[in-house]
């Protein structure tokens, strides 16, 4: 005895195991994509460096070279650009130096509480300026205010000097706290943001960075 | 076509990048694959309530 | 501080009981979380403000930390509250949840000492274990991480047990289900790396499918529960339209984590998943102020054709916060959320005050609205009142809090825009360009009218505590008269 009438769509058990199939699916694709995604973004190693091989996130030695950021007629985006060598700190940093002073920023970086002031990546707080290229940032480069206040002479030099004073070199009324970093922590920081720089970001920040004089002359960016 | 179709431009090949290359076509495939199988459930129910 | 929600007013009910006992916490929390929230909008205006004694990120710390915490301690307790009513048995281990809830008190209350005396630590892992983890809304250092974890599985073990012990509900098979996910998820932000974009994917599993995923489910459960509890809404609709929002809750939610993969190193194919599948986060979210409406006017109707006056709601002060949350839920999780969800939109959205504004109002639209409706469920139990009326300083709370937190949510748009259009879009990001957008009047303003919507949203909260500590006393004696 067919009932012809009856709705399905006020049936408990069909919402009931359609949840439950939606559900259970969705989480196996993301378990899915989770894997693709962490093989794309485990980091490189010495020898892609040395071979050229382009990883989205390089191995430590990165902060070994010379770090652009560049429109990419393929991408349709900014890229990130590993180019010749550079020293960092005066020297060239064997691959296990290079990783010891990752991990030290890495973790005084976390230790710090960087990211309850500063965005990385975009993420994290909004009271101070995002820190994903800020390697690359004009006012750190040679010329640039931040690296004129320190009185240095590489971008590193002068990060790290700000880093174990901040409130000696306000660039705003709003400045940064001195947080006790020592000299040893300010090194493994600058590597820190040397080697997120290097992160291929998809183009995130967009149009990295006009300068802030073309913009109060009202110039444009354009060549 | 009409621009719709793109090179392949990731950094790394696969699966998912491939599908990644037409007009919506990956989140198109994943929302299919979720949504399809409902057809299944709507039917296996409809009957289930016949009975 | 509420002691005059006293316990020997219960009427036997250990497990409604040991739920009052993480509410009256999470009242203190909320106070705490508003507390240093205004100290840090106070930071944004007066910059020199406790600088270098209690700085920006330690008020901010402070202030995402209690939030999380007084949420899930409402959680906890709602779920407590709610278990001998669904399963018709009491719950098993009475004795051990309120061991547990005191150790996860005194393991809080240590932590929130360490940020706030301590604050930062040296780069090494004994800081990271001991002091801050400095990710943020997981700042907690791990060795309280493993506690909530141990913690957590007492409140499980409680729920689950009580679920196959008693009755099971459709209520409470999507809340064991969800609660097992939800505690799950924490070990995902449970680990080290050098690696900041693996940092971040994992630490979003755990942000996001937390707050757009299990905790929304966790509050369309808890909305089931309270429309019965009620407006005496019939279950099996309440059951189906549940079920309805778990498909879509989690149909977009899963894959919805997706757009907050757009930037971090991982690969292009996000953008497609991510905009896609979180464009469709606020259709369950319309669902559900819907089927609030619904049942609350077809109740009504119901109450007004047998020839009764009046409200339909024995609570009118929770079913007020609980139609606040279906609307807020839908306004600030799901239109500010989809405000910048697409990758076009977001390159220039990404990590400015636009994200700020959608915290606020989601945060509070989703979740705040319907546990404060718990603390007044709560309040209806403990003293045994048939029938609780909203009073002058329950409306005042609510107007005030509402309107405070709505009033913040649009300053905090107005500063993400004018961010947006100089410092990203015009001056692409930068050292400079971020310092020459905080400095826009308009900018500067819409930080001042932050501020002022703060203290508006602090006034509201002491009309809540307010009334929390009176409306029950009060209305048991009108009761009793």
């Amino acid at each position: 005895m067919a009932n012809k009438n009856v709705s399905v769509w006020t049936s408990i058990p069909f919402w009931r195991r359609s949840a439950a199939w939606v559900t259970g699916f969705a989480t196996i694709l993301l378990i899915w994509l989770t894997f693709d995604t962490l093989g794309q973004i485990s980091m490189g190693t010495d020898a892609d460096l040395k071979n050229g091989v382009t990883k989205r996130v390089p191995g430590p030695t990165v902060i070994n070279y010379k770090i652009g950021y560049e429109m990419s007629a393929k991408r349709g985006h900014e890229v990130p650009t590993i180019g010749e060598k550079q020293p960092f700190f005066g020297k060239e940093w064997s691959e296990q130096e290079a990783a010891d002073l990752l991990h030290l920023g890495k973790l005084t970086s976390q230790a710090k509480n960087c990211m309850d002031c500063h965005t990385l990546l975009g993420n994290g707080a909004y009271y101070a300026p995002d820190l994903t290229k800020a390697w690359i940032d004009p006012a750190w480069q040679k010329g640039g205010p931040m690296q004129g206040m320190t009185g240095k002479n590489t971008v590193e030099e002068a990060m790290a000097e700000f880093l174990q004073h901040p409130s000696q070199y306000p660039t705003h009324a709003r400045m940064m706290p001195n947080l006790g970093i020592t000299a040893k922590e300010a090194k493994g920081l600058v590597a820190f943001l040397k080697h997120m720089s290097s992160i291929d970001t998809n183009g995130f920040p967009r149009n990295f960075s006009k300068t802030v004089d073309q913009f109060k002359t009202g110039g444009t960016n354009a060549h | 076509m009409f621009g719709l179709i793109e090179p392949f431009t990731d950094v790394n090949h696969s699966f998912f990048g491939m599908l990644n290359q037409g007009p919506l076509t990956l989140t198109i495939f994943l929302h299919t694959v979720i949504i399809l199988p409902m057809f299944w459930i709507y039917f296996s129910e409809k009957k289930r309530l016949n009975k | 501080m509420l002691t005059s929600i006293k316990t020997n007013e219960f009427r036997g009910d250990k497990s409604k009981e040991l739920g009052m006992m993480y509410f009256r916490v999470a009242i203190i929390l909320f106070g705490a979380q508003l507390l240093m929230g205004l100290i840090a909008a106070i930071q944004f205006i007066v910059p020199g403000f406790l600088f270098e004694v209690f700085d920006f990120s330690v008020a901010r710390m402070v202030h995402i930390n209690a939030l999380v915490v007084w949420m899930l301690y409402a959680m906890i307790g709602s779920v407590y509250f709610m278990l001998p009513d669904e399963t018709g048995v009491e719950t098993v281990g009475i004795g051990l949840g309120k061991l547990a809830f005191w150790v996860l008190t005194a393991a809080v209350t240590v932590v929130v000492l360490v940020f706030i005396f301590v604050q930062v630590g040296s780069g090494t892992e004994t800081s990271i274990w001991l002091i801050n983890e400095g990710r943020e809304y997981l700042e907690a250092p791990r060795w309280a991480d493993i506690g909530i974890v141990v913690v957590v599985l007492i409140f499980y073990w409680n729920t689950f047990a009580t679920y196959m012990k008693g009755q099971r509900t459709g209520i409470m098979t999507v809340m064991v289900a969800n609660l097992m996910a939800l505690a799950g998820l924490y070990l995902a932000g449970m680990f080290f790396t050098d690696n900041i974009s693996m940092d971040q994917f994992w630490w979003w599993w755990v942000i996001h499918l937390w707050v757009e995923a299990t905790w929304e489910v966790f509050v369309g459960t808890l909305a089931a529960y309270a429309l019965i509890k009620i407006i005496g809404a019939k279950r099996e609709i309440v059951e189906m339209w549940l079920w309805i929002e778990v498909l879509m809750l989690f149909g977009s939610g899963i894959l919805g984590l997706g757009h907050h993969y757009f930037w971090i190193g991982t690969p292009e194919y996000w953008w497609e998943i991510g905009a896609l599948f979180s464009s469709l986060e606020p259709v369950p979210l319309i669902a559900m102020f819907v089927h609030v409406l619904y049942d609350w006017g077809k109740e009504q109707g119901i109450a007004k054709a047998e020839g009764h006056k009046g409200a339909v709601a024995n609570n009118t002060p929770a079913l007020s916060w609980i139609v606040t949350n279906a609307f807020g839920n839908f306004l600030g999780a799901g239109i500010w959320g989809f405000f910048h969800t697409l990758p076009q939109v977001n390159i220039y959205t990404h990590g400015t005050q636009f994200t700020a504004a959608h915290g606020h109002l989601s945060f509070f639209g989703a979740y705040a609205t319907i546990l404060i409706g718990m603390f007044y469920m709560g309040i209806q139990y403990a003293y045994g009142i048939e029938r609780l009326k909203s009073t002058f300083k329950s409306k005042m709370a609510i107007f005030l809090l509402t309107f405070g937190v709505l009033g913040m949510g649009v300053a905090l748009t107005i500063a993400g825009y004018e961010q947006v259009l100089v410092e990203r879009a015009e001056l692409g990001a930068g050292w400079n360009a971020f310092f020459v957008a905080q400095d826009l009047p308009w900018y500067v303003q819409a930080q001042l009218w932050r501020t002022i919507m703060g203290v508006v949203t602090f006034v509201g909260f002491i009309y809540l505590v307010w009334d929390l500590l009176t409306i029950g006393k009060q209305a048991k004696a009108a009761q009793e008269a």
